[in-house]
């Protein structure tokens, strides 16, 4: 067991040798399904990894007023290849399932925790179950360092996201004007379409 | 105060749910029914986990919370002696309704320093021919291993291992700056709280 992410018993050595980590000391049965090999697909398939750190997530508990364990993996941001999208994407060790996946927008602001240098929170609208859902995350990392750059890093995204949505808004405009302007030159053509389209007019009734 | 304790069979439900660790004690009564969801290689697969009551003054088990049941985890507490003391009745009440079915026997709560059951004691796996694992609910020692051992079994399938489950688009939404600066508000109050424990070594 090299992974440090998880403790050990507190007696270690030869007695959790004994246990025999990977021994097999069960029975034989019969199984009860016949499952296929499936092809695995993790979904971060068109992005790049921003950063990559183990960590430790907390969700609020509005209703008993307290932070609550998420899970202990590897927090993730993942850039999209295509449509230049940050989100972060935490998941359990182990089992790799999903904690936290939700994207990392203009509004997305990391605070200090109180308590903890290694800590940082945010408000998120998060995806982990396939349903967005309001959470309020804390995550603590093994070092003030790597607090830091990944509060730094999200920061960073952030401001480079308000700065796509401003230009995506400018572009957003100026595309609407030009729609306009068609819009008029078109109506203009059309209506010497339709002049030089009446004598044809009559055939079309017959047809 | 409670002085009777449990194994920790609902933390450890809980731990693979959402991932909390609840530290309250409160006792299951009957049984609490709850999907758990592993990726595999061999695709998504589905435990209905029949956490189940510790305390026989809670009405103990029937044979119905048993009937069709297709796999089990027995859980003991390696800081108290009685718990282990009572997996023969447990493993008999199970074993005389679900005939010849994949067992693992988990000894929970390994992180603590002073055990009553060293894991040389234990050895009612080797009588019985259950798997066994050591575990801990607080600090995710082989938290994973009895699921896995046991989906193995009924898949016949030695190979079976978690893979990372599907992570989907999180689709797009406007945020609106009143709800924002409400966030903000909210946020601050929970920074001010504490979070749970401080222990650094789980992360590195």
């Amino acid at each position: 067991m090299a992974d440090p992410a998880e403790h050990r018993p507190a007696e270690e050595g030869e007695e959790a040798a004994a246990a025999g980590e990977d021994e097999d000391t069960g029975a034989q049965v019969a199984p009860i399904v016949k499952l296929e090999e499936v092809a695995v697909t993790t979904g971060e398939e068109d992005e790049d990894v921003l950063l990559d750190m183990k960590s430790k997530l907390y969700r609020f508990d509005k209703d008993g007023n307290q932070w609550k364990e998420r899970g202990t993996g590897t927090v993730k941001l993942l850039k999209h290849k295509e449509t230049a999208k940050v989100r972060l994407v935490m998941r359990q060790a182990k089992t790799l399932k999903i904690c936290a996946n939700h994207l990392v927008v203009a509004t997305t602001k990391m605070q200090e925790h109180a308590g903890s240098d290694k800590s940082c929170v945010w408000h998120a609208l998060d995806f982990a179950d396939g349903e967005l859902k309001e959470e309020m995350f804390a995550i603590r990392f093994g070092s003030v360092e790597n607090c830091k750059k990944f509060k730094d890093t999200v920061e960073e995204i952030a401001e480079q996201q308000g700065k796509e949505e401003e230009k995506e808004s400018e572009a957003a405009s100026s595309t609407a004007e030009l729609v306009e302007k068609l819009t008029v030159t078109e109506a203009s053509k059309e209506e010497t379409a339709e002049k030089e389209e009446t004598p044809a007019a009559d055939e079309d009734v017959k047809e | 105060m409670e002085i009777l304790r449990c194994s920790g069979k609902t933390t450890f439900v809980k731990r693979h749910l959402t991932g909390e660790f609840e530290k309250k004690y409160e006792p299951t009564i009957g049984v609490e029914v709850h999907p758990l969801d592993f990726s595999t290689n061999c695709g998504k697969i589905r435990f209905y986990c029949w956490d189940t009551a510790g305390q026989e003054k809670f009405g103990g088990l029937r044979d119905g919370y048993y009937i069709h049941g297709q796999c089990a985890i027995i859980m003991f507490d390696v800081t108290s002696r009685l718990t282990y003391k009572n997996v023969p009745t447990w493993h008999r009440d199970l074993c005389r309704v679900c005939e010849n079915i994949p067992i693992v026997l988990c000894g929970n709560k390994v992180d603590v320093k002073n055990r009553q059951v060293k894991a040389k004691q234990v050895t009612f796996h080797r009588k019985k021919n259950l798997q066994y694992y050591e575990i801990s609910a607080k600090s995710n020692y082989n938290f994973e291993k009895p699921f896995l051992y046991l989906a193995r079994k009924l898949a016949g399938d030695q190979n079976l291992h978690f893979v990372e489950a599907v992570a989907l688009k999180p689709p797009e939404v406007q945020i609106d700056m009143a709800m924002q600066q409400q966030h903000e508000a909210e946020l601050a109050a929970a920074a001010a709280q504490p979070l749970p424990d401080d222990d650094d070594d789980l992360i590195e």
